[in-house]
């Protein structure tokens, strides 16, 4: 019985063998083919079956219906959890700029980067150029594969083919140039000396579109060593930049900054110092907008600043006088001050200039001598690396190629000189004549494009690699994700030619061991490669330089730049955005509106502006913001949108360069127009500025003038015509109609009397101080004159967040709002879209000129949510969308908001941002997703490569919705994860919002106001706080300190 | 003529009628084919209106990006339009409920035709409430129902959800007391029909006798309509002020504005009433039913209101300067002086300065001035909506966030599209149900005895002119 069963059964009856039941049970089982019926079918059962069939085959066959593969890892890597993020310590290098970065990664893709705060030059410092990094990976534009120019177009190639071709090309006796911008990375020099061994006629070229050179050269001459000094900011008490953009663009402005906001933050009231910065410059640039003072000069009186401030100097210190060329009156009579107070700040000032004349800079290396700040403020012993190109290199290299003395090019980084040189047509002819061309370009350029083949190389984020930005300091490029493309290191691409024996072939990782073998040998002394890659940076010992000693100049033979007799002169200069151009096809820079001129997605004319005394202010030439000009110097005329901008020097123009690309993505594409044809050449250095030859002409107007701030000031003076008295000419300005004439002045006080920004300067630091007090208190009391019961006890209890911001250490570089782009998935809406005032970014930073209208001072203020307590935006939503938490923030729930837009209305900050369209193709709608680029078919962002950009911890928002700064509330969830699985209490510094880690200077401060040893609750005690709109009673979480500048009024410049 | 004329007043109703011609007068446009006016009117009409709903589609499918509005300026000419059409959909309440209580006889002239206005006005003014939102498919969030998410109840602090039921309900109770004026003249209308018609307005008439009963209750409902309606005539508007009163932008942060927007709304109403009935009078020949004595007496509506609003705007430049307070200086000061100076200057040309013409009788009893006026008065009232959202939304607090605006064709669109919408159902109204309150007018004729003193002749002339006439069933009471 039991062996029958085998062991299985099903209840009693089964075990005992029932014969009722098996019977049953073999019934119920059991098949019976008579009982179906069989399979009788007729005609119409076959044609029911078949049209079914048919009907299904066809509606499988005909909808697709998208397979979206999630796959899940086989063996999940140690390091990877899905959620958690994971930071690789990196560098940013982008031709001589360096940052040390840490690059963030969720689930194998970076998405954002942060400052690497191990880093000495920048201490977790970025810049805006830095935190779009991560945007350039996922370039479409990208070249996803080695090419080779065919007859009319590109052929995609591969590894071997290419290095076969290359090879028969370029035997080993080839004249092998490679053009590049400064290299800052060790091993790749070497990598280029293995090059040598098998192409012995090697020679580089470096050379920097905005050029340092003069600087390497008056260096030599001065000290006989041909490098960039280091600059301490920081230490100067006196600061002279002459055209030296360096909070902006010049050499290492993140270092720059940093140094800087030391010497500007004020801590304590009574016994106040800071830094007093003049800048003596023609256009508005950063720096110049940070200054205490400008002193305005035309663009070709620069030598003869120089020369009159080295004269004022010497004499009064008994050195010797050089000829000065003429300077116009005011500057000059300006520039003796200066002298004054530099000669009292000796051993603590800095003179620096950005002048591309070398004798120019060898007079400012006198004054610095003079000032006895070599050693103090400059250091020659420790060279920066970060600028080394020499564009007389490139000028010997044009006419080497047109004279058939090259047979071969390799263009690395992002050198690009046909479309930078400012002979670019040159050196395209040039360039032809070249037998072998090739380009390591990893996305499709101007000179790429000229070229018989595309290495192309990995993006940065994909690379291994070094950096040397300073003698002594390396830091190291790992690469954060697999190349996307079949993208081969540059320096490996050199070495395969080269067919060099130095690297090991064989290895998974050729050039990861190149570059470790490398730092084995010659750095790390012993020291952990682990560490050194963990970190990002390490210092090594570098042999010392012997102590610079001055070599004697003969002064008198010096050449100095002649002022021109000319209208009007125009300035060329680079953008925080856009560099020289290498930055164009990124929309996050593209968008980032210019911190100076406001204006996004293209290059505008700078014109200087006028108040005609009544009720206007006039641009140059008659010109309205957004008309665009017919402009010519020399041979070259182009035409270029015009802006009217305070502080440009009446008879100049200024004008970026970097826009106007030809071969780029469809973001960069023909946005703004190419300068770089403006610049002149004085022995063979380049030099940004030239001479207009007649004034500029009107030809039609910007249909889409996309400038993100319309109105400018606050509060610049200017003297009534009518009455002689000074008023405040924007005041008067916002008059448009005088009713016959009896409203002429405008409303006297109605922008200076806002409690938007406090400013005052040094000198009256007490009295401001006290008037401040007072003012607060007075809206402090008006405040609790209301009628609804008091939650203030609510507001201190647990986590309650605030921010507060040192608008002395903001420069307004931007670099804050890119990130906020970056880390909150802030929609990229184009130039039509933001002409039309709808930018979507959470987080922007106004500007305001105030003081004299020809030469106006300039206060930055970043401005994001302010998350009041008393939220005005909040009781006035029907649904509730938008509401406070527990622990202060304004939150935005965007599922519930139905897009009435009054919270926007009624915000005094107006911080809000609506989707107006469906920027983000989260919609089932395809016609309302704007293209980000006339032409193109679709929005940006919209295509599965960009979109591995966007931060999966913050919700992709649709149309219709509001959105708005979160005060990064991901970012706090996540520090109060880590500090519950870490069992411990929330503590400062836990929790930094994306804007907060971005800045270089330390301007904003985050974190628990409840907390006590936090320094947000430290700095929210200072006297110098404010508050934006205190008096409208919305208790912001934001909290400002004063901007103080330091200007001696004696001074008029 | 054997009507008795008062010493000291005129007759509501001129002309000598009597109740006969009364009814075949205003029943008359309800019967005869319509005439080429009206067919090209509605032509117009109608395709205005379908302008409106491609414009409107449009919107929905493209979104508010369609629009012109901006960072800065969130509500344009969407919530410009809703204000003025809530406006203009005051006149009629104010007519029947305020004026019936007040036993203002010359209101039953135009009555009628001023609460289909209003009716009509509100449904133009309640689109844009709901096509102005970014995501329609979710408006339902603003209805208090018991939900699976919470449940979630709507903000009752929000203006907006107040604006919600103040005009759900300023709606059903107008259009109530408008139907209920209605049903007798169906009545009317239906004794008169055949075929079809009588069948139709048999349905809308609800079985309407006349007997003394339904003319008891009628009276009471419309006194108890009067009375329910009477506070929302000054409810609606001043929670439509709500929206811009509650919140702390300058300009918009005001105590004055209920009282102002009401005044406003009855100084708009009264205007686009005069704009309709002087031409509906005209067209339909009503001149002895809709007098020369109303329009008189609407221009002191109109006098007075503007005047009203006329210190209102002043008591807010006053207030401003008073203040001390520099952001509502400078809003005051950017309204009249400011890029929309000519939208300030319009409110104040068109609202306070021409009305004042109205001190004069002449101008008070000339149709001309008083259409002409009538025209400025919805322009000026247009502006001081524009004036109050767009231009003090365009400069508040932060001068960095300054913007302008203008609009896109797709907003003129749906504008247009509102006249459409408003025109087209005042044409169907007056081809549909009499204009003028037939019960109501024979109510007040005085001359109930008279007529028949000399009936005799009298009736010997009509029988000779006319054939026998039916039996009235709806004027006899």
């Amino acid at each position: 019985m039991k062996d029958k069963n085998a062991g299985i059964w099903i209840g009693n009856r089964d075990l005992n063998q029932d014969e009722a039941y098996i019977h049953q049970a073999d019934e119920q089982s059991r098949i019976r083919p008579d009982e179906t019926g069989g399979l009788q079918s007729n005609r119409r059962d076959f044609l029911r079956i078949m049209g079914f069939s048919v009907g299904t085959a066809a509606l499988a066959a005909s909808c697709k219906t998208p397979v979206r593969r999630a796959l899940p890892y086989l063996t999940k890597p140690d390091s990877l959890v899905p959620g958690i993020a994971n930071y690789y310590a990196s560098s940013y290098v982008d031709g001589g700029d360096y940052c040390g970065i840490l690059v963030k990664t969720r689930e194998g893709r970076p998405i954002k980067i942060e400052g690497n705060s191990l880093c000495p030059l920048t201490g977790g410092g970025t810049s805006a150029r830095v935190q779009a990094l991560v945007l350039s990976l996922y370039d479409t534009h990208r070249i996803q594969g080695p090419m080779v120019r065919g007859e009319n177009n590109w052929e995609s190639s591969s590894w071997e083919n290419l290095d076969e071709r290359v090879a028969l090309r370029m035997p080993a006796t080839s004249r092998v140039r490679i053009l590049s911008n400064t290299i800052l990375s060790p091993t790749t020099k070497k990598a280029i000396s293995d090059f040598k061994v098998k192409f012995p006629n090697t020679e580089v070229v470096s050379y920097d579109p905005i050029s340092s050179a003069a600087i390497l050269m008056a260096n030599e001459a001065s000290f006989g060593r041909k490098i960039i000094p280091s600059y301490h900011f920081d230490q100067a008490r006196t600061i002279v930049s002459i055209n030296a953009d360096f909070l902006g663009t010049w050499i290492s402005p993140i270092e720059f900054s940093r140094q800087y906001a030391k010497g500007r933050k004020i801590s304590e009231v009574s016994g106040a110092k800071m830094s007093r910065h003049f800048q003596v410059e023609s256009y508005m640039s950063l720096s110049g907008s940070n200054a205490d003072h400008r002193i305005q000069i035309r663009p070709s009186e620069q030598g003869a600043a120089i020369a009159f401030l080295y004269n004022a100097i010497a004499v009064k210190t008994g050195a010797a006088s050089v000829v000065s060329p003429p300077l116009a009156e005011k500057a000059a009579s300006a520039l003796s001050k200066v002298a004054d107070q530099l000669i009292a700040d000796k051993g603590a000032s800095l003179v620096v200039a950005g002048s591309n004349n070398r004798d120019e800079q060898i007079l400012v290396n006198k004054i610095n001598e003079i000032l006895g700040n070599t050693g103090t403020t400059i250091d020659l012993n420790t060279p920066s690396y970060q600028r080394q190109g020499n564009e007389t290199d490139l000028v010997k290299l044009v006419a080497d190629m047109d004279g058939g003395q090259v047979d071969a090019v390799i263009v690395i980084d992002h050198a690009n000189p046909a479309y930078d040189y400012p002979a670019a047509d040159a050196f395209a002819t040039a360039f032809a004549k070249v037998n072998t061309r090739i380009s390591m370009s990893g996305t499709l350029n101007e000179t790429a494009n000229l070229c018989n083949f595309i290495a192309p190389n990995h993006h940065l984020l994909e690379s291994w690699g070094d950096a040397e930005p300073k003698q002594g300091l390396l830091s190291l490029i790992q690469p954060a994700i697999s190349p996307l493309f079949n993208t081969r290191q540059a320096e490996l691409s050199l070495l395969k030619w080269a067919t060099s024996d130095h690297i090991d072939w064989k290895s998974d990782a050729p050039y990861y061991e190149y570059l470790k073998s490398n730092w084995v040998q010659n750095y790390l002394n012993g020291s952990s490669w682990d560490k050194a890659l963990h970190d990002g940076v390490f210092k090594y010992q570098a042999p010392d330089l012997a102590s610079a000693a001055p070599v004697v100049i003969d002064l008198a033979a010096l050449k100095i730049s002649q002022p021109t007799n000319a209208e009007q002169e125009i300035t060329l200069f680079e953008t925080v955005n856009m560099g020289a151009g290498q930055h164009a096809n990124n929309p996050w820079l593209q968008e980032m509106p210019d911190p100076v001129t406001r204006c996004v997605w293209g290059n505008y004319l700078a014109v200087p502006v006028m108040f005609d005394g009544v009720n206007k202010f006039k641009g140059a030439f008659d010109l309205e913001n957004g008309d665009f000009v017919n402009l010519s110097v020399g041979n070259t005329t182009i035409e270029t949108a015009s802006i009217q901008q305070f502080g440009q020097l009446s008879g100049t123009l200024a004008l970026a360069l970097g826009y106007g690309r030809t071969v780029t993505g469809a973001a960069g594409k023909h946005i703004g127009t190419n300068a770089f044809a403006f610049c002149q050449q004085a022995d063979g250095l380049t030099q940004y500025y030239n001479t207009v030859g007649s004034s500029p002409v009107k030809s039609r107007k910007e249909e889409n003038l996309a400038c993100v701030q319309y109105h400018h000031t606050m509060g610049v003076q200017d003297i009534d015509r009518k009455t002689g008295q000074k008023i405040n000419a924007d005041e008067a300005a916002t008059v448009f109609f005088t009713y016959f004439g009896l409203a002429k002045q405008g409303f006297q006080g109605s922008l200076v009397e806002r409690s938007v920004i406090r400013r005052a300067n040094l000198s009256e630091l007490e009295s401001f101080v006290s008037e401040l007090q007072a003012e607060r208190a007075e809206f402090q009391h008006l405040n609790e004159q209301t009628l609804y019961p008091d939650y203030s006890d609510l507001y201190e209890r647990g986590h309650q967040w605030h921010m507060h911001i040192d608008l002395n250490a903001c420069t307004g570089c931007g670099a804050c709002a890119v990130a906020c782009m970056a880390e909150n998935n802030v929609p990229v809406v184009g130039k039509r879209e933001v002409s039309r005032h709808h930018e979507m970014t959470w987080l922007r930073v106004d500007r305001y000129y105030y003081g004299d209208v020809a030469n106006p001072n300039v206060v930055f203020q970043p401005l994001m949510c302010q998350h009041c307590h008393n939220a005005p935006c909040e009781n006035v939503c029907p649904v509730n969308a938008t509401n406070h938490n527990s622990e202060g923030i304004n939150q935005m729930v965007y599922n519930r908001c139905v897009g009435t837009r009054y919270c926007a209305n009624n915000c005094p900050y107006k911080v809000r941002r609506f989707n107006w369209l469906d920027y983000m193709k989260a919609d089932l709608w395809p016609i309302n997703e704007p293209a980000l680029v006339e032409g193109e078919d679709s929005p940006f962002m919209t295509d599965n490569l960009t979109r591995m950009v966007l931060n999966p911890d913050v919700t992709v928002r649709a149309r219709g919705v509001i959105e708005k700064c979160s005060f990064c509330t991901q970012r706090i969830q996540e520090g109060k994860l880590n500090a519950k699985k870490a069992g411990r209490m929330l503590e400062d510094g836990d929790v930094k919002t994306a804007c907060q880690t971005a800045c270089p200077t330390g301007a904003i401060t985050f974190g628990d106001i409840n907390h006590t040893a936090s320094s947000v609750h430290q700095l929210a005690n200072n006297p110098l706080n404010f508050q934006v709109l205190e008096e409208v009673n919305t208790r912001p979480a934001v909290t400002y300190k004063s901007r103080i500048i330091n200007r001696d009024e004696s001074i008029e410049a | 003529m054997s009507v008795v004329v008062s010493p000291f007043r005129e007759p509501l109703v001129r002309g000598g009628k009597t109740y006969h011609q009364i009814t075949e007068d205003l029943c008359a446009a309800t019967e005869r084919a319509p005439s080429l006016a009206w067919v090209l009117a509605f032509i117009a009409a109608g395709s205005a209106l379908a302008f409106g709903l491609f414009c409107i589609v449009w919107t929905i499918w493209v979104g508010i990006g369609s629009w012109n509005l901006n960072r800065t300026i969130g509500w344009g000419w969407d919530i410009t339009n809703f204000v003025w059409w809530i406006g203009i959909g005051h006149a009629g309440t104010l007519i029947s409920a305020i004026l019936l209580l007040f036993r203002q006889k010359w209101r039953t002239g135009v009555n009628r035709a001023a609460e289909a206005m209003t009716i009509f006005a509100v449904i133009c003014a309640a689109l844009f409430p709901g096509i102005h939102v970014g995501r329609i498919w979710v408006v339902y969030f603003f209805f208090p129902y018991p939900n699976t998410r919470g449940p979630l109840w709507p903000n009752f602090n929000s203006p907006l959800l107040w604006d919600l039921f103040a005009i759900s309900t300023y709606f059903s109770v107008s259009l109530l007391f408008w139907y209920t004026g209605l049903v007798p003249d169906f009545a009317t209308v239906r004794d008169r029909a055949k075929g079809f018609r009588k069948k139709l307005y048999n349905f809308l008439s609800f079985g309407w006798t006349g007997s003394a009963k339904h003319w008891q209750r009628w009276e009471a409902l419309s006194l108890v309509l009067a009375g329910i309606s009477t506070p929302l005539v000054l409810s609606v508007h001043t929670i439509v002020s709500f929206d811009f009163a509650t919140s702390v932008i300058p300009g918009w942060h005001t105590t004055i504005f209920p009282p102002y927007f009401v005044a406003g709304a009855i100084f708009s109403g009264f205007a686009m009433v005069q704009t309709l009935m002087l031409m509906t009078r005209k067209v339909l020949k009503l001149e002895d039913y809709i007098t020369v004595n109303h329009i008189e007496s609407m221009n002191k509506v109109i006098l007075l209101t503007g005047t009203i609003v006329g210190v209102a705007y002043l008591t807010e430049l006053f207030i401003a300067w008073y203040s001390g307070y520099v952001y509502e200086q400078f809003a005051f000061f950017n309204r009249a002086l400011g890029p929309y100076w000519w939208s300030y200057f319009g409110m104040m040309a068109c609202n306070v300065i021409s009305p004042q013409l109205f001190w004069i009788k002449k101008f008070r009893r000339s149709i001309y001035w008083t259409f002409l006026m009538s025209i400025f008065v919805n322009i000026g009232m247009w502006f001081e909506r524009f004036v109050i959202i767009a231009t003090t939304l365009a400069r508040d607090y932060l001068p960095s966030s300054w913007s302008l605006y203008s609009p896109t064709w797709v907003e003129i669109g749906i504008f247009i599209g509102t006249l459409g919408i408003f025109f087209t159902c005042y044409l169907i109204f007056v081809r549909l149900a009499p204009v003028v309150a037939i019960a109501e007018v024979k109510h007040i004729l005085k001359a109930a005895g008279d007529q028949y003193v000399d009936k005799n002749n009298a009736y010997a002339r009509e029988a000779a002119l006319h054939p026998p006439v039916q039996h009235e069933t709806a004027g006899h009471h």
